[in-house]
């Protein structure tokens, strides 16, 4: 029969205790340093009787409702029992008793003090006293012989006395113990005791053996040991039958023998391992009860084997044995409670110390009569502590020997702990249990769940009204999983005996008069975890199964999980399904993750990969932001996001626990918007969950990536550029999904990371630190990179410049390499829509463009600032030229690609640019001023840029930019084109079959080339004018020179120069030949050449232009120096 | 000043709610407004509030201080000092009455939230009057008073100010008595 040890409990302050039952065992009576005596009424009686007897309590003894207590002032009082009234003081001494005992028919009370005497007082006459002098030291213990004959008595002095009561003499003496001078030096307190009954014999704790002696003869009758002892035993405690001794040591360990058979029955180690002063046997029950040194009682239950006379079936506490280790019902995966129950050196020492055929022997022979030695982990547990501290295990064995060979080695487990599996739940639900408690709480709405003697029901509410109304459902079926999404509501049942488990929607949205459908589980199989997405429901089960469902109910797929199931969420077409991967261990979760999407094309993205959490944490939320990212969070706090940059990483983007004021408060997870950057949750406080009344409120919060030394201006800055980058994954997979997507929204969010990259480059730049300018660079897009180019030569950085110009170089050549090694990879897409290839070959140009782009950069910069700003037309003039070209395959494919091409090509903002020509931005010297400018450009060109890497995207946009572009094409149809115009058009001509809708758009582009002012037009003529005037000027300064020349001039002036502007000038127009020309030339060339081997020309080409670019830049740099 | 100029006022104050409508942001001549999405909260004006709760489009989360707690304290305050202590809102009378009338399921022990402001309200106004009635008395020229809200001010300000008036004009009529009537004449 096992024992139980129940956890300790507070009961004094710390310092010395003491321990008795009550005469019928119905309360435990302690006393304390504290001064009180305590009734309790059980263990887990929280609120004991107090009794105050004095400042500090020695000792106490309770019969016949009196209460004897030893307390500080040197008395020995009586207090009546229940009540706790004094009832007089019995004896004083002049130092404070240690011990008081009462004799067994409660007529006398024996009490040894500090002051060298013992004395036997008459409970009912106080006048009636015995003294018996003779110790030499303070004493420790007394035990009245049950037959009143003798009394035994134990001292400072080391000597156990034996006196005879009748004549007060001392009978016989042992001298067993240490000397000391005090109480509180004495090794151990010797609570000595006489065998109940007959009194036969006396038991003495010596050291780690129990010494008996035999009364009248006085002679040592036999040892009591055991191996489990490793410290001096400290009291001993009859059972009120005689047959166990109980005996507790200074180190916490207890130890009960049968003593007829000198068999040990009970082993027991105190939890904290503190010195056991008190020790009690219920009169009736095999129970005991004990105190240690630090104020606490504890409880033994169920002691001994069952033979007991008197035994009533006491109620056998059965428990987890984990709550041996933490009695709080606490949350049971909070971490530290499983600790290893002892190391695996115990084994090893026991095995060195004995022979190893005794051990073998005694291991078998535990195997075999388990019912006779209850084989208990409390017990197995107290064994591996003592072992492990355990040096002198050579004359413990040599004691030991002596001794049947009880079977004290009990095989135990040895490492690690496995982590009770995390139970599977519904994301943003409170605990089942609760009365009151939220099914589901997500960004759709909010179920609620009554479950009270009044009230079963199911409140469904809906964030936004115009979903569906709010409803209120009867929950006959007892409910516990609900979904939420804005078609339906899902719900699930476990079964019960006779019914099945169900699954219940009510799908809201049908246009039909049957909203609602169930479907019943097979037998056995209950539903663990349920989720909605977009047209379709899931659950799984315990038969590790995943069901789908149409929102209607039609069954669809069903799949195998690898493991039990935790939780599953669904957005859209993807759902994700944590479960099980295995055991964790030490307090953490081993789960899996999988991730599958049911569209048309069904295919699972992760499979079944290991899900990363905070140590010793386990799930707390798993759903999508709203975007359709996965994420979650563990216990601790820590939400995690899928990085489908990185190849669908987990990636920490906030600690919710940072935010937290008190340390019991958490935030309680309802959703993540991506877009807004938001984390929606509900703060509460103590709790790891809100309640449902009053009505919580949402808070949010901001995400922070944890990246290092974030109070830098490097570490913001890094850090708001990598956030802004994770978070916006989701653009490039909804764009590959084919979802439409704003592009104002994304242009925006381009500029963001583009700005933040040219600050920090700007900042490195400062710092000196121009190989981490080059590193920035290349995260950098084409145009940001020559913004970056031009920044260093203007911080007169010309080694950096240099560099960053030829990788600028390098940047292209890899982007035109690039999109064809994807092109094969896309290749199956070809098949899948036929539109694609167009784009696809329209890659092959690409870099042709690029590079042209990169002396264009150039050229400008040549020239002067003032035209830096028309480098934007010229960027613009250049882009389309790749798309004539890819149209004329496209046409060969169909012509609605052609649409879709020029579409979105269409997406040239032409307002944008042509804002940019008018106003003539007073250029500043310093390049970040014109920052935001600039960007937006190079946001809108990238934004294309990402189009083309993503095609299908292409696709849904078609009806808007159309009608944007044809509305822009009308616009600029009504100029004449200029001659970058016609350049192109030749190049039109040479392709030969040009769409007129393609000839539009290159137009459109080519005429952003064209706004040059009048007063541009005059400037480009007087610039060497103003600067042979004044040589110093700058080039602000010469445009504000030029500005304040040109408004001198007559008004007729002025309008011959913008006539001239409008019409486009043969002299102009020669001349801006003159200077394209070359280039122009150049292209043509390398495009002939690259439609004749487009592989072979990639590796070559970079190569003449890095000369020429370098020259050219040095060129500019010096001239700029 | 009309008590329902300060109420409307008062219905500048910014109150939270949580909207069950998706609204981009608007832009008003007083500021933008928004975005609205659904079970986010989100600061409106009080007339906003009231106007979206009477058309039943939004959940109202009652100021901090609108609390049975805070109120008791800050009655007892006001009961404990001689002088006029400071309120939780410039307009705490105001939003009270409009936010319980209207949206009173949405808070928490209305009714005690009501008698509580009522109470400190009396109190408040209890010592007004005290102190106008001393300051009559006593014939000052001139009185501090900190700490009261402009609904308060607007209780006894015209009447005072006007009773001054009319007591100074019968002050000064009375002590020249003839001598100003010979001037008339």
């Amino acid at each position: 029969m096992p024992s139980a040890q129940k956890p300790m409990r507070y009961g004094h302050t710390e310092g010395h205790t003491d321990v008795c039952f009550d005469d019928t065992g119905s309360c435990i009576v302690t006393c304390g340093s504290d001064g009180d005596v305590r009734i309790w009424e059980n263990l887990d009686d929280d609120d004991p009787k107090s009794i105050n007897v004095g400042e500090k309590a020695y000792s106490c003894a309770l019969k016949n409702g009196k209460l004897i207590t030893a307390v500080l002032n040197n008395t020995v009082q009586i207090h009546t029992f229940p009540e706790g009234a004094p009832d007089g003081i019995l004896t004083r001494f002049t130092m404070n008793a240690n011990h008081v005992v009462f004799n067994s028919d409660g007529t006398k009370i024996a009490a040894g003090s500090s002051d060298f005497m013992v004395k036997v007082v008459e409970v009912t006459d106080s006048s009636k006293q015995k003294t018996f002098r003779g110790h030499d030291a303070p004493v420790l213990s007394l035990s009245f012989d049950p037959r009143d004959v003798y009394l035994a008595s134990a001292s400072c002095d080391g000597s156990i006395r034996v006196w005879k009561i009748g004549d007060q003499t001392c009978t016989t003496s042992w001298p067993l113990l240490q000397k000391c001078n005090d109480v509180i030096n004495a090794k151990s307190i010797c609570r000595l005791g006489w065998q109940p009954g007959s009194g036969k014999l006396l038991a003495i704790p010596v050291d780690k053996v129990v010494k008996l002696y035999r009364r009248e003869t006085w002679d040592s009758q036999f040892d009591l040991s055991d191996t489990f002892i490793t410290q001096t035993l400290n009291v001993v405690a009859w059972s009120p039958c005689g047959q166990y001794l109980a005996a507790g040591s200074v180190d916490g360990s207890i130890v009960v023998w049968n003593v007829e058979n000198q068999e040990c029955i009970e082993r027991m180690k105190h939890e904290k391992n503190y010195s056991v002063c008190g020790l009690a046997w219920h009169p009736k029950y095999r129970q005991i009860a004990y105190t240690d040194t630090e104020g606490n009682l504890g409880l033994l239950e169920n002691i001994g084997d069952g033979k007991k006379p008197n035994d009533k079936v006491a109620s056998t506490v059965t428990k987890d044995y984990n709550d041996l280790f933490d009695g709080e019902d606490d949350d049971y995966l909070d971490g530290d409670m499983i600790e290893p129950q002892s190391s695996p050196k115990a084994g090893d020492n026991e095995d060195d110390a004995d022979d190893l055929m005794p051990t073998s022997g005694r291991l078998r022979r535990a195997l075999i009569d388990d019912d006779d030695n209850s084989l208990d982990i409390g017990m197995i547990k107290a064994n591996s502590n003592v072992l492990e501290k355990e040096d002198d295990d050579d004359d413990q064995t040599g004691g030991f020997s002596a001794l049947p060979p009880s079977s004290t080695q009990q095989p135990f487990y040895d490492g690690p702990m496995p982590t009770p599996k995390q139970k599977p739940f519904q994301s943003g639900s409170t605990p089942a249990h609760l009365m009151h408690r939220f099914m589901v709480w997500n960004s759709v709405g909010i179920i609620r769940c009554y479950n009270d003697e009044q009230d079963n029901a199911i409140d469904v509410e809906f964030h936004d009204t115009s979903i569906h109304h709010a409803t209120h459902l009867p929950n006959s079926l007892n409910h516990t999983m609900a979904d939420l999404s804005t078609e339906a509501i899902l719900l699930a049942c476990e079964s019960t005996e006779e019914l099945a488990s169900k699954l219940h929607c009510i799908h809201f949205s049908s246009w039909d008069a049957n909203k609602e459908w169930t479907v019943d589980m097979p037998k056995d199989e209950d539903i663990e975890a349920i989720c909605l997405g977009q047209g379709w429901a899931a659950c799984a089960t315990s038969a590790l199964l995943v069901r789908v469902f149409t929102v209607g109910g039609v069954q669809k797929e069903i799949f195998s999980l690898p493991g039990p199931v935790v939780s599953m969420a669904g957005h859209g077409e993807q759902l994700m399904i944590i479960y099980h991967r295995g055991t964790g261990f030490d307090g953490d979760q081993c789960l899996g993750v999988q991730l599958m999407e049911l569209g048309k094309k069904k295919k699972q993205i992760l499979h079944g990969d290991p899900l990363s959490l905070t140590k010793k944490s386990y799930l707390a939320w798993v759903g999508f932001s709203a975007e359709g990212t996965p994420c979650y969070v563990d216990s601790e706090g820590i939400v995690r996001m899928l990085n489908r940059g990185l190849g669908n990483t987990w990636i920490p983007v906030c600690n919710t626990r940072e935010h937290c004021k008190g340390k019991s408060d958490h935030y309680w997870v309802v959703g993540i918007h991506e877009n807004l950057q938001q984390l929606r949750c509900i703060p509460c406080k103590g709790a790891r969950f809100p309640p449902t009344l009053p009505r919580p409120a949402v808070a949010i919060l901001p995400f922070k990536l944890p990246y290092c030394q974030v109070t830098t201006e490097k570490g913001q800055m890094e850090e708001q550029y990598w956030r802004s980058v994770v978070f916006h994954n989701h653009v490039d997979y909804l764009s590959k999904n084919g979802y439409e997507l704003d592009e104002n929204a994304k242009s925006q969010l381009v500029k963001e990371q583009q700005e933040l990259l040219m600050k920090l480059f700007a900042l490195s730049c400062k710092l000196e630190r121009e190989f981490r300018c080059m590193e920035l660079a290349d995260l950098m897009t084409q145009n940001v990179v020559n913004l970056a180019i031009k920044y260093a030569s203007r911080s007169r950085r010309l080694n950096l410049a240099q560099r960053l110009s030829e990788m600028a170089v390098e940047k292209a050549s890899e982007l035109a390499t690039a999109p064809e090694d994807e092109e094969e990879e896309e290749d199956f897409r070809k098949h899948l829509n036929a539109g694609y290839s167009n784009t696809a070959t329209e890659w092959s140009r690409l870099p042709v463009r690029n590079v042209q782009q990169d002396q264009e950069m150039e050229d400008a910069e040549e020239t002067d600032a003032y035209e830096e700003v028309e480098e934007t037309p010229e960027v613009h003039k250049q882009r389309p030229n790749p798309f004539c070209k890819g149209v004329t395959s496209a046409e060969v494919t169909t012509p609605k690609s052609v649409v879709i091409v020029s579409s979105s090509q269409g997406r040239v903002n032409p307002f944008k640019v042509s804002s940019n020509k008018k106003d003539p931005v007073v250029p500043s010297a310093n390049v970040l001023d014109t920052m935001s400018k600039h960007s937006k450009k190079t946001s809108l060109s990238s934004s294309r840029a990402v189009n083309k890497q993503n095609p299908p995207v292409i696709k849904p946009l078609i009806p808007k930019p159309k009608s944007k572009q044809a509305l822009a094409a009308s616009f600029f149809q009504a100029r004449t084109p200029n001659s970058s115009a016609k350049t192109v058009e030749e190049r039109e001509e040479k392709a030969g079959n040009e769409s007129h809708e393609v000839k539009v758009t290159a137009q459109e582009n080519t005429e952003n080339k064209r706004p040059k002012t009048g007063f541009q037009m005059w400037l480009e003529e007087n610039r060497a004018n103003i600067l042979t005037d004044n040589p110093d000027l700058n080039e602000a300064e010469v445009i504000k020179e030029g500005m304040s020349r040109f408004r001198m001039l007559s008004s007729e002036e002025r309008v011959v120069w913008t006539e001239k502007a409008k019409g486009g000038t043969v002299n102009d127009l020669a001349e801006d030949k003159k200077r394209k020309r070359p280039t122009a030339d150049e292209d043509e060339v390398k495009k002939n050449q690259e439609q004749k081997s487009e592989d072979s020309n990639v590796s070559k080409k970079p190569k003449p232009l890095d000369q020429s670019t370098n020259v050219r830049l040095s060129a500019f740099a010096f001239k700029q120096s | 000043m009309e008590p329902a100029e300060a109420e409307f006022l008062a219905e500048k104050e910014l109150v939270t709610i949580v909207p069950n409508f998706s609204l981009d942001r608007i832009h008003l001549i007083g500021g933008d407004l928004g975005p609205f999405n659904p079970g986010l909260p989100v600061e409106v004006p009080v007339w906003l509030a009231i106007n979206l709760k009477q058309r039943q489009k939004c959940r109202l989360i009652p100021p901090e201080w609108m609390d049975v707690e805070k109120l008791e304290e800050i009655r007892d305050q006001e009961r404990k000092e001689d002088t006029f202590t400071p309120m939780p809102s410039p307009y705490y009378m105001e939003l009270t009455k409009l936010l319980l009338n209207y949206a009173s399921d949405n808070i928490p022990k209305a009714d005690e939230i009501r008698t509580l402001v009522k109470d400190t309200w009396d109190t408040r106004i209890a010592k007004l009057r005290l102190s106008a009635d001393s300051f009559v008395r006593q014939q000052e020229a001139h009185a501090k008073l900190d700490n009261l809200t402009l609904m308060e001010i607007n209780t006894t300000g015209t009447f005072l100010t006007q009773a001054l008036d009319h007591m100074y004009k019968l002050r000064t009529n009375l002590q020249p008595g003839e001598s100003a009537h010979s001037q008339d004449f």
